[in-house]
């Protein structure tokens, strides 16, 4: 009998031994560890989903922002949300406002992981000109950031250490609109410096960094500087220039033609999921928002659309939709910069400085590849008009409109909005719970 | 790697187990030899029809010898014991009888009792004869229940025991059913109970990916509710705490059936057929109404009219046409149809000396009212013990079933939902465009198409076993070791051609295989000893591993050559993934209980757990509990109280954990390569944020309650008061999105739960032709979350905060005061008193959480007829009618949205008293996101099912050589009082535990009638 309660002892024993070991499982999905960039793979590789953090925002949350805020674009789901932006009334709780907040600071996290990390690199593992050019790309992607961060907000919270704990980068006091320009203008010359003078329509190079500083002088009104550098991508005519007709960009499931400056890939493994916002039931989307009629109206009249009533076509139901975004699987790229807008900023940068000839002249390069006759107007507030109306229908479905008309003033005016406050988006209201040092933009 | 190879040490220590138990078999063997004093053969026999009872239990007491009657109610013993003895003899349903015997050839008469005080009840690792329960258990008859048409026994457990509020959400079966057991305890963490099953811990977590608008398939549901024996629910501290870290929502045991020894072979089948079809549908518009409304709409906006003549262009847009020449189309009647239900399972149990058994097997096909939906099982189950000798016990349950679903999107999101197509669609729109094509309506897809080309459906393979050994050490000592499998192989495929909206324009087919594995190795070690027949000592110890993996791998595969292709192989473009999941658990248990005279009796246990869910920092958490009883009725002032057959006053404290619901590796900080790629060149970016802090939720609890039983055993009654407090609550942290991240895991929450329960059974008719019994119960939680730095929004348009000072699952809400009679426009409550109404203004206005819930159950029997009357309900919970929302937004959805006629009763004119404003728009003021209008008392009181059945005389079945044979009828969800508008008032579009209470695009759960029989051989 005792020799039988000491084999159960022992065997009790047994099978409870070695318990701390048994209690450490690794996981296999994700790896685990306090910094994973140590070389030059991993830092390519850290890069990516940088990146793919742009991807993610720039996919459907923050250009709707910017399209459903002009007067484009009709809403016809269910969705209250939505409408707010065609309304001007959007409040704090709007889950477009809240996501896209998020998703674009999850991008400035990832491109400071990389800043830092990558400068940390020691000289055995990397080499230099692969750091200048990982480092580089991911100043590019923080200016962009930051950028979008500044023209949806105004001034915000500026972040440039990456998070290595819960209690980093929070409660941090919002920046003035000045200091965050002043950042991306910062980020966008360490860029500059750091990338080489090469054409890639999908990651950033030395020229992608000159097209978004032009983008940035136009928006702060610097209308020289805005023409420098929108000019050395124009005269870059072997590896830039308008397409013909308007839809050669875009139609038949091409990516990165001559047309494009930047745009975000997409590929069956990388899906973007904006089509389903435009396109009928019966092409597999929702149409939560289709362009509207006075949209329809203008692209397809002969004398303003031109080539460009290919951005909208109609659906079994005689419905109109918008065609930007149509392929199957979902792979449609996302339009950031392209050489139309670096003609259009030149115009626009040329006017203001008095030089309207000039700016007819660019003004009707992009007229002219849509098959449209020569604009023939005499004042400078004519022409600075003219390229607002060209802008709105060669980007019409692209996120331009709202902030072109914030950025001239003329939004209130030309969509009827009569409180000023409106002109900013609030911020969301759930991180002003969660983020004491967060103050609300006025009037929300 | 690492990982396998620490699976693989344990695999030796279990071989060793089984050897040890041989090796024990050949010690117990050398060390008996048969000395016989005396030969005993008797008969144990039913003291009013004399009939011989076949297995009941006969033991010597003080030995370890213990026989079973055979068939004719037999027994022998061949014993080393002399003359004279004590017999114990027991019989379920009987009253235990002791007898001293002196010589061979006796006959032991048993009464039948009423007496549930020596009801054995299975408790944590153990059984205990109700009268000495020091917890606060409930053991259900599963027998009543079982043939409520549901997929799991868990909705068919709903109102029969007290504390426990389950509600069915859907009329989808086998869908998951909520259920809370003393409230909930934790936001991020389970609140699900833990269930046990045979011994071994049921995987409960839904293995489905597929969208089903919401709803989860539930994994209770491959078990057949047939096999079950009798379930114990265990529900404070005293009684869950031996389950720790599992134990903080309450422990289900389930036990299944099994032979007896020496019992020949019993075959019982039983079948039945129903019918189930929806009480009501919604009430919609016709076309010429949801017309007038909307130009009603557009009036009030200053806009023209879009139901006008058709030649009336305005801005180059056609007139619809007027209103009185819009045609209505109904969908509903369309999608749901009267549903066919099919039950039926067979099963052989017996025994011989050393061996019992049971074996079953199941067939269940429950069709849903809404088409095509509809569920099946086919389920085994063998149960085998083997004596190997007198010392030493082997066997083996097992569980073996497959259910199969075939699905649909019945809840939330617009591409290929069903109630979409079929309510939410406005009933004015043709189902044909101007070319006669069958056209989705509305951004939906059409209801006839999807209802012809729907192909979702999912196949569950589930084992469920455990294998154990008893050995008898010595008369006190006993060690116990057994291995549990889990495994459950869940194999889903959803197909859409290109004439579905998913599937457009070339089709669209994902397929997916999850696997989840638990094992579970557990040794206890059992001691018992009664000391001069007043100290009653008890100790246990024990130990458990336990791993649980998740694997799942799917595919999807885009743009197929036609809709005959509809394997990813042919697709255009594939893509793939895969999931691994995998956490351990470690334990040791213990605990000691002493009874001083049956009178006082107290018990302490202690758990430890430690789960690599907490990272290697500091896993373990350690889960004390104590508990006493005091049977009052054994004290010599109640001695003589004749009407008072017994009283105890028990009281427990005690901790229990929780870990479920977090992430596998929830404390460490991960870094992802899914979704990171660019270009097709993979990346790498940040997951989560480490907390090393990370540790077990845990929760105090306290139970106060008594047991009485009275007047000759005619009524029992049971209270609890109870008080949970959990702490160190596990949550998502939301962090400020400056971080980069969402949120991180930690223990941020304090949430309690205070309430009672009462139970009575009242035996209030006892005679043998005619007996009446009636069983009711009522409990009431109160739920409050007590620590919570910044409150979470749930559900669409953040309908549910959690806030601290409130109950979880509560409404978020705009109070609509009134509709102002002179403007028609809605007047909120202003909550700051600022003039506007802004979000500030919303406030919590109700919860999911009843005032008060429970059962009433009444059973009938007269000669051979016998009757069930069952009643759930529920008193003082909230439910948001978010289909009303939507069909209720005063024609200005127009052409997107149905409109529910509860929309006629609007506002028009000065002087109108109503409370449906005038309509201006979607979201403006008068149809605002998250109003109170929509806000409901969810109250009701539900004939959950009403049984009559009668049991063919005995001369007549034996006659057939039958044993029993009964038929009956049974109607389920006959009548439903509510004032709730909707269809269901228990309805919930999802199976998140945080967005209760929302009923969106359900199927009710439907009226259901059957016809069946009960045979046994």
């Amino acid at each position: 009998m005792n020799r039988l309660k000491n084999i159960a002892f022992i065997v009790f024993i047994m099978t409870t031994a070695s318990c701390n070991k048994f209690l450490d499982v690794e996981p296999k999905a994700s790896i685990s560890g306090d910094n994973i960039i140590v070389d030059e793979t991993s830092a390519n590789a850290a890069l990516n989903g940088v990146y793919s953090a742009l991807r993610t925002y720039y996919s459907v949350d923050f250009q709707s922002i910017a399209y459903l805020s002009g007067d484009n674009v009709q809403w016809t789901g269910s969705q209250s949300q939505v409408q707010e932006f065609i309304n001007h009334q959007v409040n704090a709780e709007n889950a477009t406002i809240t996501s896209t907040w998020k998703e674009i600071y999850v991008a400035v996290n990832r491109a400071n992981q990389v800043i830092k990390n990558v400068n940390e690199l020691a000289e055995n593992v990397i080499s230099d000109d692969v750091r200048r050019r990982i480092a580089g790309e991911a100043y590019f992607i923080r200016a962009l950031a930051y950028f979008d961060l500044a023209r949806t907000w105004g001034g915000v919270p500026l972040i440039t250490e990456p998070t290595a704990s819960p209690t980093d980068n929070a409660g941090v006091m919002r920046s003035s609109l000045a200091d965050t320009y002043n950042l991306v203008l910062a980020d966008l010359n360490q860029a500059e410096e750091l990338l080489q003078e090469t054409t890639n329509r999908f990651q950033a190079t030395k020229k992608t960094v000159w097209a978004l500083k032009a983008r940035y002088f136009l928006y702060r009104g610097d209308w020289q500087q805005a023409v420098d550098y929108a000019s050395r991508l124009i005269i870059d005519q072997t590896n830039y220039s308008l397409l013909s007709p308007y839809y050669a960009f875009f139609a038949d499931g091409v990516t990165g033609t001559r047309e494009s400056v930047f745009e975000i890939f997409y590929n069956a493994n990388e899906l973007n999921p904006h089509r389903g916002q435009w396109q009928p039931q019966q092409n597999g989307g929702t149409r939560q928002w289709a362009p509207n009629t006075t949209f329809v109206n203008l692209v397809n009249d002969p004398t303003t659309g031109g080539s460009r009533s290919a951005l909208v076509a109609k659906d079994n139901q005689n419905r109109w939709y918008g065609n930007l975004y149509y392929r199957s699987p979902a792979t449609d790229p996302t339009y950031v910069i392209r050489i139309a807008e670096l003609y259009l900023i030149r115009a626009e940068a040329y006017a203001q400085l008095g030089k309207l000839e000039e700016a007819m002249a660019d003004l009707n390069a992009v007229r002219n590849r849509a098959g449209l006759t020569p604009t023939t107007t005499s004042t400078r507030d004519n022409v600075l008009l003219a390229i607002e109306n060209e802008r709105r229908l060669e980007f019409g479905l692209e996120a331009h409109r709202w902030f072109d008309l914030v950025r001239t003033g003329r939004a209130q005016t030309v969509l009827n909005i009569s409180d000023a406050n409106r002109l900013l988006m609030p911020l969301p209201a759930e991180q002003i719970l969660v983020d004491k040092a967060l103050e609300q933009n006025p009037g929300y | 790697m690492q990982t396998q190879k620490r699976t693989v040490r344990f695999v030796p220590s279990l071989i060793s187990l089984f050897f040890l138990i041989f090796f024990t078999e050949r010690l117990a063997a050398q060390q008996t030899k048969p000395l016989i004093n005396s030969t005993l053969k008797g008969q144990v026999l039913d003291s009013i029809t004399k009939e011989p009872l076949p297995g009941a239990l006969v033991h010597i007491e003080g030995t370890t010898h213990s026989v079973s009657t055979d068939e004719e109610g037999s027994f022998g013993f061949v014993t080393g014991q002399k003359f004279p003895y004590t017999l114990e003899v027991s019989y379920i349903g009987y009253e235990k009888k002791k007898i001293i015997v002196s010589e061979s050839k006796i006959e032991i008469l048993l009464t039948p009792g009423f007496n549930q005080l020596n009801d054995v009840v299975v408790v944590g690792y153990t059984t205990q004869q109700r009268k000495n329960l020091i917890g606060s258990v409930t053991k259900v008859n599963p027998a009543e229940s079982k043939d409520i048409p549901a997929g799991g026994f868990d909705a068919q457990l709903q109102g029969k025991v007290s504390g426990v509020q389950i509600s069915s959400n859907t009329g989808v079966p086998g869908e998951a059913v909520n259920i809370r057991l003393r409230g909930a305890t934790s936001i991020n963490a389970s609140n699900d109970p833990l269930y046990v099953i045979d011994g071994v811990f049921l995987n409960t977590n839904s293995l489905q990916t597929v969208n089903t608008g919401g709803k989860a398939t539930s994994p209770i549901a491959d078990i057949n509710p047939a096999d079950i024996e009798s379930i114990e629910v265990l529900k404070d501290a005293e009684a869950t705490a031996l389950y720790g870290s599992r134990g903080a929502n309450g422990v289900i045991i389930i036990t299944t059936k099994r032979g007896n020894f020496n019992q020949k072979p019993k075959v019982a089948f039983n079948f039945s057929q129903g019918i189930a079809k929806a009480a009501k549908l919604w009430e919609l518009t016709t076309g010429p109404e949801h017309a007038t409304l909307v130009n009603e709409y557009y009036r009030n906006i200053g806009q023209p009219e879009p139901f006008r003549p058709v030649s009336d262009v305005v801005n180059g847009v056609a007139g619809r046409g007027l209103p009185a020449e819009q045609q209505t189309y109904d969908r509903l009647g369309e999608a749901f149809r009267t549903a066919a239900l099919t039950n039926a399972d067979l099963s052989i149990s017996g025994g011989s000396t050393d061996t019992r058994y049971y074996i079953g097997g199941g067939y269940n096909r429950q069709e849903s009212i809404l088409k095509p939906i509809s569920f099946d099982r086919l389920s085994f189950k063998v149960n085998l013990d083997q004596k190997i000798s007198e010392r030493v016990q082997i066997g083996t349950s097992n569980t073996i079933g497959r259910t199969g679903r075939n699905q649909a999107r019945a809840g939330d999101g617009p591409q290929g939902g069903l109630l979409q197509a079929a309510l939410h669609t406005p009933t004015y729109l043709s189902p044909y465009n101007d070319q006669g094509v069958l056209v989705g309506r509305a951004g939906f897809d059409n209801l006839t198409l999807l209802l012809e080309n729907y192909d979702v459906s999912s196949t569950s393979l589930r084992y469920i076993g455990n294998i154990y050994a008893d050995i008898q050490l010595s008369s006190d000592l006993k060690f116990r070791s057994t291995f549990s499998l889990d495994y459950n192989n869940y194999d889903e495929s959803e197909y859409w051609n290109n004439l579905l909206i998913a599937g457009s324009p070339n089709g669209l087919a994902t397929s997916a295989v999850g696997q989840s594995t638990t094992w579970i190795n557990e040794q206890t070690l059992t001691y018992r000893k009664k000391i001069n027949q007043r100290h009653d000592v008890g100790v246990l110890i024990g130990n458990t591993l336990q791993g649980s993996t998740l694997k799942r791998t799917s595919a999807t595969g885009r743009g197929f050559a036609s809709n005959d292709f509809k394997l990813i192989s042919s697709a255009a473009t594939t893509t793939s993934s895969q999931d691994w999941e995998k956490y351990n658990l470690a334990s040791f248990f213990g605990r000691i209980d002493y009874a001083f005279d049956d009178k006082y009796l107290i018990d302490f246990s202690l758990r430890a757990d430690g789960s690599s869910r907490f990272g290697s920092a500091d896993p373990w958490g350690y889960f004390p509990a104590v508990g006493a009883a005091w049977r009052i009725k054994r004290e010599n002032f109640l001695k003589t109280l004749a009407y008072l057959d017994d009283l105890k006053i028990r009281a427990s404290y005690g901790s229990t954990g929780n870990q479920n619901g977090i992430g596998a590796f929830a404390a460490r900080r991960l870094w992802s390569g899914v979704g990171s790629s660019y270009q097709g060149v993979p990346g790498i970016a940040p997951e989560q944020l480490a907390n090393r802090e990370l540790r077990w939720e845990r929760t105090d609890q306290l139970n106060i309650g008594f047991d009485a039983t009275l007047f000759k055993q005619a009524l029992d009654i049971s209270f609890n008061w109870y008080r949970k407090y959990t702490k160190d609550g596990l949550l998502p942290v939301t962090l400020a999105a400056t971080t980069g991240y969402d949120s991180y895991t930690s223990n941020a929450a304090e949430i309690s739960n205070k309430g009672f329960e009462f139970a009575l059974v009242s035996r209030n008719i006892r005679k043998t032709d005619f007996s009446w019994q009636t069983s009711f119960n009522i409990a009431r939680n109160v739920n409050k979350i007590e620590k919570l730095e910044n409150p979470l929004n749930y559900g669409s348009r953040d309908l549910i905060l959690f806030q601290e000072g409130h109950p979880l699952y509560s409404f978020w809400v705009y109070n609509q005061l009134y509709v102002d009679p002179q403007t028609g426009d809605v007047v909120y409550e202003d909550v700051n008193g600022d003039g506007r109404i802004t979000t500030a203004d919303r406030k919590i206005m109700g919860s999911i959480w009843p005032d008060f819930y429970g059962g009433l159950t009444n059973n009938l029997t007269f000669k051979g007829f016998d009757a069930t009357i069952f009643f759930v309900f529920s008193y003082g919970n909230e439910i948001y009618n978010h289909n009303r929302f939507f069909g209720e937004a005063g024609g200005a959805r127009d052409a997107a949205r149905v409109i529910f006629a509860s929309n006629l009763d609007r506002w028009q004119q000065p002087g109108d008293i109503t409370d449906v404003p005038r309509s201006d728009g979607v979201n403006v003021n008068n149809y605002k996101d998250g109003g109170s209008r929509w806000l409901e008392d969810g109250s009701y009181l539900r004939l959950r099912s009403l049984t009559i059945g009668y049991t063919l005389p005995k001369h007549i079945t034996d006659r057939w050589h039958l044993d029993r044979l009964r038929v009956y009828l049974q109607g389920n969800n006959l009548f439903t009082w509510t004032k709730y508008t909707g269809l269901d008032p228990e309805a919930a579009a999802s199976s998140d535990p945080n967005e209760q209470g929302i009923d969106l695009g359900t199927p009710p759960q439907p009226r259901s009638f059957q016809l069946g029989i009960n045979l046994t051989l």
